[in-house]
């Protein structure tokens, strides 16, 4: 396990942990507008959704990069909440295919960046737009599964 | 109404200047009718000498009464009964609900809601739990989880006073029941997952004001020691509490206190077990890591340290001492001593002399294999090398109990002056534990462990024991096919409640253990049942139904209430979802 947690600290190194601490806003973010946000528990009044910026993972599918975020996952504390597996514990499950707050790569990076209001920290400040788009990419490429099973002890 | 006079004459005398015991005697000696502390008594022992309900009768309890709380949160803690008027506090958010114990529906009389930080759920490591409230004064004194205390008029449900005793930014949360002594709240808070540097704080009961702060480790300066007065029965030396960790891993050593606190008004001490040492890998942290997985005994007045004992040195498993520290007075080898007893996470139950901290039983009342017994002369347990943990230890296979330990210290046990035996759920489950470095980062966990479990020896997950403590002996034992979270009560009717996982609460005789009666109240049980005399003159039995606490018991198909969060079963608990589910309820139980 030493060389391993070395090697997550070498990455987190790479992608600037200190150096974008002090970065006020995602890059991506366009002008004044904020990121789309469009997941289920918004609905737009009158049925017009807003206009939102765009963010794009530049990562997306990198699975180089996946690999990455996933000690980043270690390092960064994340399985002490979501677990080992990201198959949740404190907080949700990350692996099941359901969102609380939308399951979009922007939506994700929202999520990470800003914290959210049940005690998910806001890890922008210290991980910067690099470090969270590598989270994301991680987050994004565990595979969910094709149906949530319901339990059954019928016949057990 | 003469209930009540009595109580405001016994206030009376208190505030004419009764002195200090005496006015701690009188908060100690209400009614027998009442239940205004959260283990009833300053010693903890949980006993009612409420007598009506006996093992003649007991086969014909039913509920008489049941409310809906609307929170799923696991429902540890326990009602308060004072005078005429039923107290409950809910898991978060928290909210402080009155009942009006003379009318037959036991109507609301009003209900308190603090705004509780939603952020909580998510820091506190193990379920959005609250221990229970404490009356004394005219005031309810409770803690939120987002690190609050607050103290609340017991008549109107006006809040008085409201205090930040824990910062949620640095993982902390509280979860315990608050001890009142004279005019001393005393606090801990939670957060051993979190790397915090843990503390006991003394409030002002009339202002809430914060009047002394003392870690649980680090130097004596911290630590509220004075080599003088501090007296560790198994110990020597100067800031004991940071030399026996290295470099300055005590900082974020953890040492929560998420427990109760018991109190001696004689010996003028209270007495409290620390939580777990931080990261769980124990090479992070060479060293005995005091004072944490201990007890600790101080004055209210300032919180100054008298004695401390560790019952596992260096913790490597996750073993939490902070179950109570029940206070009675037992006859062992022909004398009678002033005996504190604790049923730890290790499996160990403890008895110990109250006044000096010393040693004089220990013996396994779950199954356990981490150490094959505990050193009476050094108080030091002799662990078994092929169950230390550690990161150079790889994936250590097979150590029981598990981390959640031989009993939850959220399940507190009970003490009969009548039987002199002790009562106590336990849990039947060992784990593999593979640590890992831990990296701290302030207010995320700071754990490094992967620690899956599964069921001990045996076929059974959990039990209900009857222990002789002057003996360190099991007398009766009733298995349960899952693990045993509710707390205990024994009553002057020889008669002995508990609930299980599954959610049957049952009355049992107490010297036999035999199953009087039980009902299934509609979810798990891991609250503790209390006894109370209502207006009405006849005899009640309260308890929370409202599985949670713990992760682990709500893997599954446990919840329904988050449609983005669905989990598989855990292993070793595979079908408790066919059995019950979340939601909190409150039943009263009588003739």
């Amino acid at each position: 396990m030493r060389p391993l947690r070395a090697l997550a600290l070498l990455s987190v190194a790479s992608i600037g942990l200190c150096s974008c601490a002090r970065q006020s806003a995602p890059s991506a973010t366009t002008g004044v507008v904020p990121p789309a946000v469009r997941y289920q528990a918004h609905l737009a009044a009158g049925g017009t959704p807003p206009a939102g910026g765009t963010l794009t993972n530049p990562h997306a599918g990198d699975a180089a990069v996946a690999k990455q975020g996933a000690l980043l996952f270690t390092t960064m504390n994340c399985d002490g909440c979501h677990g080992g597996d990201a198959s949740g514990w404190v907080g949700p499950d990350l692996a099941d295919g359901r969102w609380r707050y939308g399951g979009s790569d922007a939506e994700v990076f929202s999520t990470i960046y800003y914290g959210r209001p049940k005690g998910m920290p806001a890890f922008g400040g210290v991980l910067g737009t690099e470090g969270v788009w590598t989270l994301v990419t991680y987050i994004r490429s565990l595979p969910a599964p094709a149906d949530v099973p319901t339990e059954s002890w019928v016949g057990n | 109404m003469v209930r009540a006079s009595l109580t405001a004459f016994l206030y009376g005398l208190a505030a004419l200047g009764a002195g200090s015991v005496s006015r701690a005697a009188a908060a100690d000696a209400r009614t027998d009718a009442e239940w205004t502390m959260p283990s009833r008594d300053y010693g903890a022992t949980r006993y009612s000498p409420l007598a009506s309900i006996s093992t003649q009768n007991a086969r014909g309890l039913r509920p008489v009464w049941t409310f809906s709380t609307g929170v799923l949160g696991g429902h540890e803690g326990q009602p308060l009964v004072v005078g005429d008027t039923m107290y409950v506090v809910t898991p978060w958010p928290n909210v402080l609900y009155a009942f009006d114990l003379t009318r037959a529906d036991y109507p609301l009389k009003w209900k308190y809601r603090p705004d509780v930080s939603a952020n909580a759920i998510g820091v506190a490591c193990c379920d959005s739990v609250n221990r229970g409230a404490f009356y004394l004064d005219g005031k309810i004194i409770y803690n939120l989880l987002d690190g609050h205390t607050v103290a609340v008029d017991a008549k109107t449900g006006r809040e008085l006073w409201k205090t930040q005793i824990a910062d949620l930014g640095s993982g902390e949360t509280v979860t315990m029941a608050p001890l009142v002594v004279r005019d001393r709240v005393i606090v801990g808070a939670s957060g051993g997952e979190f790397g915090i540097y843990g503390w006991l704080k003394g409030l002002d009961l009339a202002t809430g004001q914060v009047m002394w702060t003392v870690h649980n480790l680090g130097p004596d300066a911290d630590m509220g020691v004075r080599v003088d007065t501090f007296k560790p029965p198994y110990d020597s030396g100067a800031n004991l509490g940071q030399r026996t960790w290295a470099n300055d891993t005590w900082r974020r050593g953890g040492a929560p206190v998420w427990g109760s606190v018991s109190y001696d008004p004689e010996l003028d001490l209270i007495y409290y077990g620390t939580g777990n040492a931080g990261p769980y890998n124990p090479e992070d942290r060479p060293g005995d890591n005091k004072w944490t997985s201990s007890v600790l005994a101080r004055r209210p007045g300032d919180g100054l340290l008298v004695w401390a004992y560790q019952f596992t040195p260096h913790d490597s498993w996750d073993f939490d001492a902070t179950g109570t520290m029940i206070l009675a007075d037992l006859t062992i080898g022909g004398h009678t001593v002033k005996a504190l007893v604790h049923f730890d996470k290790n499996g160990f139950a403890y008895t110990l002399d109250r006044a000096s901290g010393r040693l004089l039983v220990a013996q396994p009342f779950a199954p356990e294999n981490w150490a094959k017994s505990v050193d009476l002369t050094t108080g030091r347990p002799a662990v078994d090398p092929a169950k230390q943990t550690g990161v150079s230890h790889g994936n250590v296979k097979g150590i029981c109990p598990s981390l959640e330990g031989g009993v939850s210290p959220a399940s507190p046990p009970a003490y009969s002056p009548r039987t002199h035996l002790f009562y106590t759920s336990t849990n039947n489950l060992c784990m593999d534990y593979l640590a890992a470095h831990a990296n701290y980062l302030k207010g995320t966990p700071y754990m490094g462990v992967t620690s899956p479990y599964s069921g001990g020896p045996g076929g059974y997950l959990g039990s209900f024991i009857a222990w002789d403590a002057a003996r360190g002996v099991k007398v009766w034992e009733n298995k349960e096919p899952f693990p045993n979270w509710s707390g205990a009560l024994v009553t002057g009717g020889d008669v002995v409640f508990y609930g299980t996982l599954d959610g049957w609460f049952v009355a049992a005789d107490a010297r036999s253990g035999k199953v009087l009666s039980k009902f299934k109240v509609g979810s798990g049980v891991v609250g503790n049942p209390i006894s109370y005399r209502a207006p009405d003159g006849r005899q009640y039995v309260a308890v929370y139904a409202g599985i949670g606490g713990d992760w682990a018991l709500l893997s599954g198909d446990m919840r329904s209430d988050d449609p983005t969060d669905i989990r598989a079963p855990a292993d070793f608990l595979k079908d408790i979802a066919r059995h019950t589910s979340q939601g909190g309820i409150v039943w009263i139980f009588g003739l």
